[in-house]
């Protein structure tokens, strides 16, 4: 059956490749989505320590998940020099899930920050997204508003936040594989604004992007999907007003039992990121991160229980 | 007899020759010492990545190849046609 089935679509794909019919093109990925697939290989979470997750299904839509993080934690310092500090956390979450109209989240950590994030579809063609972080140290809470218009062959958003940060972005179908958008943003606080472009190309076999933004960033990605369990991703991002580059390359491997992240980048760091399926429910993971420039290594591993 | 000896070692030492020998050999321990060096600590940074990143990659599909050999098998013995093969 599974062998059958394929054929016919890959055969009107190539009909539809042909005559490319532009008053039904499908709706694009959103703005802020674009890059999905190559962070998805390329930036793992990397963690340092230990992690234990637990999620409790209460009933059908409501939850409950409990985490433990233990280890060092890196402090910001101006020296080249990585000084860490032994930390442990627990936090608490809640999440309402009513699929797919509304989610609720809530997180509380016992170093005081509070998240919450809400995502409801007003209309089936309107989301409101809002996410709010709030934390025991001044200026540092956040808030953020979204509203996400879906059309036919187009995404649009609005992004209200705090400190007067305001933002649009519209993403267009121009083929059934090219996809263009552009987005506008001004942070009232720390008076500044820019404009942003992006393109993104996709087929069933790869997908790249390229995005630049009059911030001075520009950031381009590819992804080949080698075959279903495999995809290899690259990417490169510049910074013109800082000067620095970053090139790196990764590889994604989902296998039956697990699913293994790997990367390297121009920075010399080189990580690898393991999720292994124990049992049904029950999930071991191993992070690995060498930073040969800085001689800085990290290790982690967890468990999740739960989902 | 002793001052005549010592200047003509003297003599043998400063020939631009021995010199020159002498000089050489000494940039070559340098630079040895520092190729060393340097090959020993990119051995250590492959060794190591390699460690994180391929290992890993190897016995993941090792088991992957395993498990399927093993269903495959089970499939054989229970008379019906392998996933694999189908």
């Amino acid at each position: 059956m599974a062998t059958m089935v394929p054929p016919i679509p890959t055969a009107d794909d190539k009909k539809v490749d042909q005559k490319v019919d532009y008053s039904n093109l499908s709706c694009p990925i959103a703005f802020e989505e674009l890059h999905r697939e190559a962070m998805m290989s390329l930036k793992p979470e990397l963690f340092e320590g230990l992690r234990f997750d637990f999620t409790k299904m209460l009933n059908q839509k409501f939850s409950l998940n409990h985490s433990v993080s233990m280890g060092p934690t890196e402090i910001p310092s101006q020296s080249a020099e990585v000084i860490k500090i032994p930390t442990a956390n627990y936090e608490f979450g809640a999440n309402f899930i009513d699929h797919p109209k509304l989610l609720l989240l809530g997180r509380a950590m016992t170093d005081g920050r509070v998240t919450a994030r809400v995502k409801y579809d007003v209309f089936d063609n309107l989301t409101l997204k809002a996410n709010a972080q709030l934390t025991s140290e001044p200026h540092m809470s956040q808030g953020m508003i979204n509203f996400d218009y879906k059309g036919k062959d187009y995404r649009t958003q609005f992004q209200m936040g705090n400190g007067a940060l305001l933002g649009a972005s519209y993403i267009q179908s121009v083929t059934n594989h090219l996809s263009l958008g552009g987005e506008v943003f001004w942070a009232g606080q720390h008076r500044k604004s820019g404009v942003g472009y992006a393109a993104r190309y996709n087929t069933d076999k790869m997908v790249a992007t390229g995005q630049v933004a009059s911030t001075g960033m520009v950031l381009l990605s590819y992804v080949q999907k080698v075959s279903e369990k495999v995809s290899l991703a690259a990417d490169l991002m510049c910074n013109y007003l800082s000067r620095d580059v970053t090139a790196s390359f990764g590889y994604d491997y989902i296998l039956r039992q697990c699913r293994l992240r790997g990367k390297v980048d121009s920075n010399g760091v080189c990580a690898a990121f393991l999720e292994e399926r124990l049992n049904m429910g029950l999930n071991f993971i191993l992070s690995a991160e060498l930073d040969h420039k800085k001689k800085d290594y990290k290790f982690g591993f967890g468990l999740t229980v739960g989902e | 007899m002793a001052k005549k000896q010592s200047s003509a070692i003297a003599r043998v030492c400063n020939h631009p020759v021995v010199r020159n020998t002498k000089e050489a050999a000494s940039d070559a321990t340098v630079i040895a010492k520092k190729l060393l060096r340097s090959t020993g600590k990119a051995a250590w940074i492959a060794g190591t990545s390699f460690l994180v990143l391929v290992v890993p990659l190897i016995v993941a599909m090792d088991r992957e190849q395993q498990i399927n050999e093993l269903e495959s098998q089970q499939a054989n013995i229970l008379g019906t046609p392998s996933p694999l093969a189908g």
